[in-house]
């Protein structure tokens, strides 16, 4: 299965889970029904999840395109700008329903507004993907693209372009982002240590909801991550098509869904002072710690593992 | 200079250079990282609680991860020295390094400071911080925040 292929699969997600989730909150809205919201903000989180890697399976599958046609690759190039700014506007979506959720859980339900904007964004979103889907559909039609393609060629993938150009041949941008990635790491990895420890039975005297009060923190080092890894991949596909990258991918989904586990989930959250976490809480703790584990050794190993440096 | 000279060509430090296994370079590298992922973020935890995120925490519950810390510590310092002695030459003369040991020295004072004077200060969960808890507090994050960008420039300006 190649890289394109692999995208061809995975190009569903962040689509079609838009609509569902979009689907989803109007409904949430509709019949004024808690559950429905709570549902529909963790669809939202998935969705944005399982998007990943269907953003980094296309990015990694360009070079397989390179020796295409010059029409083709401009229709990837404005099919990966789509596709970014779809990203970019689904990034806030996530994030905030992902507030949403936190304050679900510690006040049974998200602040004042927060839902609305989670909507509005969501809508924002689906139309953006389904731009970048329509772009990414004409690719391998030329039957269909004569035309558009040289429409489109003009201003082909300007954004991408322009970040793959200050990431790798700027003096300052990459090391800032790895910089940067190093410092979203750890916290995302201490915090995350931290929490899944008192399910492990460490800190037993205080409750588990004292200690989701620093989630937050974790979401913003993972968020710090998602963006500065978005760097790593736009300027530089082609180090990123690989075995050890894709564990780590798939380990970071893991890792993500055991987060929102934290977040949301009743095992975890009525877990009371001096008690201890049931088993099915205890091994989803490790396999958190484990996940992160392996996330970051695969991370590491790239240049020695994979041909990054 | 001769020492470093002696120490660059221990079989030790060949080994970690030039080591055709993953177990060398590689696997010593991935052991710093982690444990300055730890020993960050777990005082990033620490720093968190003292500047009033998750009040109900009692700094009392929070002591077991000081040796974990410094257990972490340990592991980072050990990989980082073998790193070290793999390639002295190019570091000893390099700023990015001098920096970042100045501030991982900084920062580990002020975790030993915040370890005495709050964590293990039986007094601490009974009164308000005084003001000058915060500021180790703050000046704890920014230390480890310039020491592992100073470290990961280093892959860059040497």
């Amino acid at each position: 299965m190649t890289l394109s292929h692999l995208h061809l699969v995975l190009n569903h997600v962040p689509v079609v889970g838009s609509v569902v989730a979009f689907g989803l909150l109007l409904l949430a809205l509709v019949r004024h029904s808690a559950d429905l919201r709570r549902a529909a903000l963790e669809v939202v989180v998935l969705v944005g999840l399982f998007s990943l890697p269907a953003y980094l399976s296309g990015a990694g599958a360009q070079p397989e395109l390179a020796d295409k046609s010059a029409a083709a690759v401009a229709m990837v190039r404005a099919h990966h700008d789509a596709a970014l700014l779809g990203s970019i506007a689904m990034l806030p979506t996530v994030m905030l329903a992902w507030v949403g959720l936190w304050q679900t859980r510690r006040l049974t339900r998200p602040a004042r507004g927060v839902f609305g904007a989670v909507l509005l964004l969501a809508i924002v979103t689906l139309a953006l993907m389904g731009r970048a889907a329509n772009l990414g559909g004409l690719i391998r039609h030329p039957e269909v693209t004569a035309l558009q393609a040289a429409q489109t060629a003009e201003s082909a993938g300007w954004m991408t372009a322009w970040i793959a150009r200050v990431g790798t041949l700027g003096t300052w941008a990459w090391p800032a982002a790895e910089a940067l990635h190093f410092i979203g790491m750890a916290l995302l990895f201490g915090i995350l240590l931290a929490v899944n420890l008192r399910l492990l039975g460490m800190m037993k005297p205080v409750a588990f909801s004292v200690l989701h009060r620093l989630l937050p923190w974790a979401m913003l080092g993972l968020t710090i991550n998602v963006v500065t890894g978005m760097v790593f991949v736009i300027g530089l596909p082609s180090q990123y098509a690989g075995w050890p990258f894709y564990w780590k991918i798939g380990l970071l989904i893991v890792g993500g869904a055991q987060l929102l586990y934290l977040t949301i989930a009743d095992a975890p959250w009525n877990v009371t002072a001096g008690k201890n976490a049931p088993v099915l809480a205890r091994t989803l703790a490790s396999t958190g710690i484990v996940a992160w584990l392996v996330v970051m050794y695969f991370g590491r190993m790239l240049p020695y593992l994979g041909n990054s440096f | 200079m001769e020492l470093l000279l002696w120490l660059e060509n221990t079989s030790f430090a060949t080994w970690v250079r030039e080591g055709n296994t993953i177990f060398a370079y590689p696997t010593i590298l991935f052991l710093h990282t982690l444990g300055l992922a730890t020993v960050v973020g777990l005082s990033t935890v620490l720093n968190l609680r003292v500047l009033g995120i998750a009040r109900k925490l009692p700094f009392a519950v929070l002591t077991p991860f000081i040796p974990v810390i410094w257990i972490a510590f340990a592991v980072t310092a050990a990989s980082g020295v073998a790193l070290f002695v793999a390639n002295p030459g190019p570091r000893v003369e390099s700023l990015v390094f001098f920096i970042k040991l100045v501030f991982v020295a900084l920062a580990v004072a002020t975790l030993h400071l915040m370890a005495k004077r709050i964590f293990r200060n039986p007094l601490a969960d009974q009164s308000p911080l005084p003001r000058q808890a915060r500021v180790l507090a703050v000046a704890s994050m920014l230390f480890w925040v310039a020491a592992t960008t100073a470290g990961r420039l280093m892959a860059y300006i040497v």
